[in-house]
């Protein structure tokens, strides 16, 4: 049976905790894999690796920063049909619904490197005889993110881009059905030029989550996940001091107004209903006739 | 996605023939040949959806599409402004004033015009309201930038040497 393992410190690193999560093929039903579920003190150690290189990376000039942000973008499009079909075969989603995850992933990463204007900060010149005011944005340190099953790559990407391009080390939670992508995108950041540790994966579940949301050392939290979860780690994280952003679920309306085209909107809804299997937050689940 | 994940969608669309709604496609008998142990199911349309009904009220993370018939354009952006979640909402129309007034008036974070589902792009920002989304900024774009940094302000003097002003004891302010 295949095992995948953990990425700390830019190794794979194989679990230590005894526990294992199972993870299927879609399309037959089988047990392809089996995920190891990492104990607080896996999580600790990926936290200590972040820790260590945070000065290092932290202090790498922002243009130097935005160049390794522009080599993992070529290098995701040279491994692109890899990851899908990577990520189809663990998710289940059609191939070119892969891509597209990849896709508006990379988008972000396409923004990140810009990072040399976006953390700019403002000057204000004499505010007082002799006083200036400058304000500047320096990086929060060691974040995480918490990842869904949806999309193993978009997700993360918008989260780790911009993070990573801003200078602190992220540690990726993804969802334990469907790791591989994100433990991919993890190798292929170090060739990209990121240094150890300043993008890890550590794969769990519930215990895992528990161990970022009460990890002193772990400044900020980005979840997408269900409403439930979401507020239960937007709880528990502001709780202990933390930044959290946390997404959780939807039940996206269209409207249909009486003018509307209805050959094409019976398309759209079709689309926007069914597509990925309706596993999207922004699938359509209601259409809404007027009169 | 998870068998388990399944057999939720399946309860759903049972729930939502128990609540009355009219099950007009019903996706529930699909077999994929050759792979009859997949986490297979075939698309499912309601009709006739209402308010009250669990079915409406939850998300089902599924291809279920339901529709709920709306008798005028008020009642029309009052349902997904009352609804609990507030990702995304679409509205299809010819009538540029009707969906202007629509954009500005619901309560829903992301919304399309003629764009069935309207994720913002990458140098945009994606968020949703209500229980939708628990915090204060929005993910990637320039507020990812605003997240995953924080604001250090620095009020600077180089002074020329000597003593210059007497010890203060109040608040500084302009001179």
């Amino acid at each position: 049976m295949k095992e995948l393992t953990h990425f700390i410190a830019g190794k794979p690193v194989k679990g230590a905790s005894g526990r294992y999560g199972d993870i299927f093929n879609p399309a037959t039903g089988e047990v392809q894999a089996r995920v190891p579920l990492a104990a607080k003190g896996e999580m600790r150690q990926a936290v200590e690796a972040a820790l260590k290189v945070f000065p290092e990376w932290s202090s790498v000039n922002p243009q130097r920063r935005a160049r390794v942000m522009f080599n993992f973008k070529a290098l995701v499009e040279n491994n692109m049909d890899e990851l899908a079909r990577m990520l189809s075969s663990e998710h289940g989603k059609v191939l070119a619904d892969s891509r597209g995850d990849v896709q508006r992933g990379l988008e972000v990463i396409e923004f990140a490197c810009g990072i040399p204007h976006l953390m700019k900060g403002e000057y204000t010149e004499g505010a007082g005889p002799g006083i200036d005011i400058y304000s500047m944005r320096q990086p929060l340190g060691v974040v995480a993110g918490i990842t869904p099953f949806n999309f193993p790559a978009m997700i993360p990407m918008w989260m780790f881009g911009v993070a990573i391009a801003c200078g602190n080390c992220f540690i990726n939670k993804p969802s334990e059905k469907d790791p591989s992508v994100p433990l991919r995108l993890a190798e292929l950041m170090m060739e990209a030029g990121a240094p150890a540790g300043v993008l890890q994966v550590v794969n769990g579940d519930k215990e895992a989550v528990d161990a970022i949301l009460d990890d002193p050392d772990i400044q900020a939290v980005s979840f997408v996940g269900s409403s439930a979860i979401a507020h239960y780690v937007y709880s528990r994280g502001t709780a202990n001091n933390k930044r959290v952003q946390a997404m959780g679920g939807a039940k996206n309306h269209a409207i249909i107004m009486p003018d509307a085209d209805l050959d094409q909107v019976t398309n759209e809804l079709i689309g926007a209903g069914y597509g990925s299997a309706g596993e999207r937050c922004m699938a359509i689940s209601v259409a809404v006739p007027i009169g | 996605m998870t068998k388990e994940h399944r057999q939720k969608v399946l309860n759903y669309i049972e729930m939502g023939v128990k609540e009355g709604a009219e099950l007009v496609v019903d996706g529930r008998g699909f077999k994929m040949q050759g792979y009859d142990n997949g986490f297979y199911l075939g698309g499912s349309l309601f009709d006739r959806v209402t308010p009250e009904m669990t079915t409406y009220k939850d998300e089902i993370f599924g291809p279920v599409l339901q529709i709920a018939r709306a008798k005028d354009y008020d009642e029309a952006v009052a349902l997904p402004s009352t609804h609990q979640y507030g990702n995304g909402v679409a509205i299809f129309t010819r009538d540029g004033d009707a969906a202007r007034d629509f954009a500005a008036k619901v309560q829903v974070g992301m919304v399309g015009i003629n764009i069935p589902i309207p994720v913002p792009l990458a140098y945009h920002t994606f968020g949703g309201w209500k229980r939708s989304a628990f915090g204060d900024i929005n993910q990637h774009g320039p507020e990812g930038v605003r997240f995953y940094t924080r604001i250090k302000t620095v009020t600077q003097r180089w002074p020329k040497g000597g003593v210059r002003e007497k010890a203060s004891f109040v608040i500084p302010t302009m001179k």
